[in-house]
């Protein structure tokens, strides 16, 4: 059984559509949504913008005390379907890299790096935020998994359950004046 | 006579015939660009000064606009310019064989921004090609819909992408002299929007820290939500059909919209007053500004609000209701408009490809349009989206966006070009806050927090990259006057018991049908052309604002209008090194046409892992 123990948890989806591996994140919400969690942990969609989902952060009553965010990137030294869960670590590009980000975000580009850095800039993360981040592989259309990924769900689903909950051990950063290169 | 190039004459009932003993009305001359081309190596080979300046992509508008520019830095001037599309949108190939109910919702994603105009144009274009009229109240909420999401729109781009441009931490960089001045400049308009000085208002404007940044970035929170009441998601409406709307409207709904609309009088009077003071200020510093992306007001507008009981989505009425509309259709050629009549601008429509990545297409299957109106090979009715990847070459072809003209004219549009033909026409209804008076708009604006006023937009007598983002700014006031006026006209209609939004209607299994959808995005002209052939889509054109605006040159040499605004732009930056030159003038240029930006879609064919292209242009526009 997944539950969340004591904090308002977040966990986001982020991701195009139609782009196999890439699309993980919004391929599997209904079933991430599906499993049993504890009442205080939300699932949402989050492609929706990231000025929005400050907006969003910023009327909220109560505010997140952790946010999950579940998407797919392409990082070096990863076979496929490796998931690595990130802990972010605050800071941020320059200036122009992050009006970059809002340039984009604004225009309808959905993006985790320009969701956590936004975020970032108008401090709306609260002290955990982790990135669970699946390794797609090269880029390829299609609407399914494919077999390495698709037979690691289950493992997808239990690891975010774990982060969910108090303790996680997390020892991979992300850092927002180093995210654009990592 | 409003066809100067295309042979086309009018008879005396007003109907166009193509001009006798006129062996191929439709030819051109191709110019090469092989001469300008070896001149511009030649040049570029012997003067150190003279340099290719060139943004790939351009920031704050979108990855899909690229430019390239060479410059003589010594002399200051622009020599040479070309405007690249960089990406393949693809929406009229994937919408081929599709039923045409699909049409809104796919070309919706055409835009992250502006997804309600297209799915609004393609239910247009299905209701002219099927005879379907909306009723009253779901025409009436379809301009509210639609007038709201300009008012995302607008402060998007005037504080989010062009603003920084006029921000203190921007201007210091190029040109400190104009910062000093500011500092020094007492604000005009300082009792509507609360700043003393130009430099206070410039401080504002810098990116990511300036209440006018974040204040804009806010308020557009509040369009999205008063635009959600009606659509139901944002960017991309569910509730935008063919024949109406397909959500239940009750005063409820009306006044939740309300109570974000309001607050666009007080933000309206705020932003005019703040680009007001700005613009002038530059102009006043340097009267060399006002050739900042100067061209001839030669633009073309589709109009976009309809009146409702007189739209009726006819091609045979269509000049009758376009120009009820609240925004009037036309054309200007040198700032004096030649027609508003929706026909002639549809008549006068094509598109070349000989500098972009097409196949240039066969046939001529619509020789007129359903009135006998003739139409060219290269209207869009007419043309087939063929596309032909290649290298990129200034000599040959370098974009994927098309060359549209309106009588062989390259046109260009965007929000101001409806506040330019409303303005000169005089034709739009009678309102209770808004009248053109052929040199102006004047806008009466309902108090709220601050008091009832009365705006003004004036008609410039040049037409520059401070006159497009000035006329923009009173755009944000049009629209939500625009947007009351339809409200207070739709709760009548629900007093009344008016209450039904759409027409039913059926995709006939045979035959083919044809019809136009033409409406403004927030960037201005829109079309989307659209057969129909035995229950299926046969046909779907697309030409966006960004398609006018950054086409390449026409087939005759003539440049697109980025192309020549930027080429009539002096370079007035200061800079101590060649190494050290930026471009601001350039990029002002460019920015003030509000270029579109690119959502990521696919073209995918489901049976193989062949994809077409993975991020495609989109409203952006500009892309083919």
């Amino acid at each position: 059984m997944l539950v969340g123990w004591n904090k308002k948890t977040l966990v986001g989806t982020i991701g195009y559509h139609n782009l196999s591996n890439h699309s993980i994140a919004p391929m599997l919400i209904e079933q991430i949504r599906a499993l049993e969690w504890a009442a205080n942990v939300e699932i949402e969609e989050m492609n929706w913008g990231p000025i929005a989902i400050v907006q969003w952060f910023e009327s909220l009553k109560v505010p997140f005390e952790r946010v999950v965010l579940f998407t797919a990137t392409e990082r070096p030294g990863r076979n496929i379907a490796d998931m690595t869960i990130f802990r972010w670590g605050g800071g941020l590009p320059g200036d122009r890299m992050v009006q970059a980000c809002v340039g984009d975000a604004a225009t309808g580009v959905i993006s985790p790096v320009s969701l956590l850095i936004i975020g970032e800039y108008f401090k709306i993360w609260p002290e955990e935020v982790y990135i669970a981040d699946v390794e797609p592989g090269p880029e390829r259309p299609g609407p399914e998994l494919t077999p390495e990924v698709k037979q690691k769900v289950p493992d997808y689903f239990r690891i975010l359950g774990e982060v969910c909950q108090d303790g996680y051990p997390c020892n991979h950063f992300l850092y927002g004046d180093k995210i654009l290169e990592s | 006579m409003c066809f100067k190039n295309l042979p086309i004459d009018f008879d005396d009932r007003g109907n166009a015939f193509l001009k006798e003993n006129v062996a191929n009305p439709y030819e051109y001359k191709v110019v090469e660009l092989d001469k300008e081309q070896d001149k511009l190596k030649d040049l570029l080979a012997k003067n150190g000064f003279i340099k290719n300046v060139d943004y790939d992509p351009v920031t704050r508008v979108a990855g899909a606009l690229a430019f390239h520019s060479v410059v003589d830095l010594q002399n200051k001037k622009i020599l040479s310019t070309n405007s690249m599309a960089t990406l393949f949108r693809g929406y009229e190939v994937i919408l081929k064989g599709r039923d045409p109910r699909d049409a809104a919702y796919i070309s919706s994603r055409a835009c992250g921004v502006c997804g309600g105009v297209h799915a609004t144009t393609a239910a247009l274009a299905i209701e002219m090609a099927l005879g379907i009229a909306p009723p009253p109240l779901g025409v009436a909420m379809r301009n509210i819909l639609l007038a709201i999401e300009y008012l995302y729109d607008h402060p998007l781009h005037l504080f989010l992408l062009s603003g920084p441009d006029y921000s203190e931490e921007l201007v210091r960089e190029t040109n400190p002299e104009l910062v000093e001045a500011a500092g020094k400049t007492a604000s005009r308009f300082g009792h509507i929007h609360g700043y003393a000085t130009i430099l206070d208002i410039m401080k504002d404007l810098n990116p990511l820290k300036g209440k006018l940044y974040l204040e804009a970035l806010s308020m557009t929170r509040v369009a999205r939500e008063a635009y959600v009441a009606i659509g139901g998601k944002y960017p991309h409406p569910q509730s935008v059909v063919p024949g109406g709307l397909s959500v239940t409207v009750t005063i409820s709904t009306l006044n939740e919209v309300y109570h974000h609309l309001i607050r666009f009088f007080d933000y309206g009077q705020k932003v005019t007053a703040i680009w007001d003071d700005i613009f002038d200020f530059f102009l006043e510093q340097n009267p060399a500004y006002s050739d900042c992306g100067v061209r001839p007001a030669n633009m073309a507008d589709t109009g976009v609000w309809d009146m409702p009981g007189v739209y009726d989505a006819s091609y045979a009425n269509c000049d009758k209701w376009g120009e009820a509309r609240w925004s009037t259709p036309g054309v200007t050629v040198n700032g004096e408009v030649v027609t508003t009549n929706l026909q002639q601008l549809n008549v006068g429509l094509e598109e070349f490809v000989e500098h972009s990545y097409y196949e240039k297409w066969d046939g001529h299957r619509f020789k007129t349009d359903p009135l006998g109106n003739p139409l060219s090979p290269h209207h869009p009715w007419n043309k087939d989206t063929i596309p032909k990847p290649g290298k990129q070459s200034w000599r040959d072809r370098y974009s994927w966006d098309t060359a549209p003209t309106w009588d062989r004219l390259p046109m260009e549009a965007g929000a101001y070009s409806r506040l330019y033909v409303t303005s000169k026409a005089q034709k739009m209804p009678a309102s209770r806050f808004l009248e053109a008076t052929g040199y102006s708009m004047k806008m009466q604006v309902p108090a709220h927090k601050l008091p009832e006023a009365q705006l003004e937009w004036r008609v410039p007598s040049k037409w520059n990259a401070f006159e497009r983002n000035r006329a923009r700014a009173y755009c944000i006031p049009y629209s939500a006057l625009v947007a009351l006026e339809n409200w207070l006209l739709a709760q009548q209609m629900i007093r009344e018991g008016k209450t039904a939004v759409s027409t039913p209607f059926e995709i006939p299994k045979k035959g083919t049908f044809i019809g136009v959808g033409a409406w403004g995005a927030g960037r201005g002209f829109l079309t989307h052309h659209l057969v129909i052939e035995n229950g299926v889509i046969g046909n779907y054109q697309i030409i966006t604002p960004s398609t006018l605006n950054a086409a390449p040159r026409t087939p005759w040499g003539a440049l697109g209008p980025y192309e020549e605004a930027v080429m009539n732009t002096p370079l007035l930056e200061q800079f101590s090194s060649f190494e050290k030159f930026q471009g601001i003038d350039i990029l002002r240029a460019i920015r003030s046409f509000d270029p579109c930006m690119p959502c990521t879609t696919h073209i995918m064919d489901n049976n193989s892992t062949h994809v077409v292209t993975r991020e495609v242009t989109t409203c952006a526009c500009g892309l083919e």
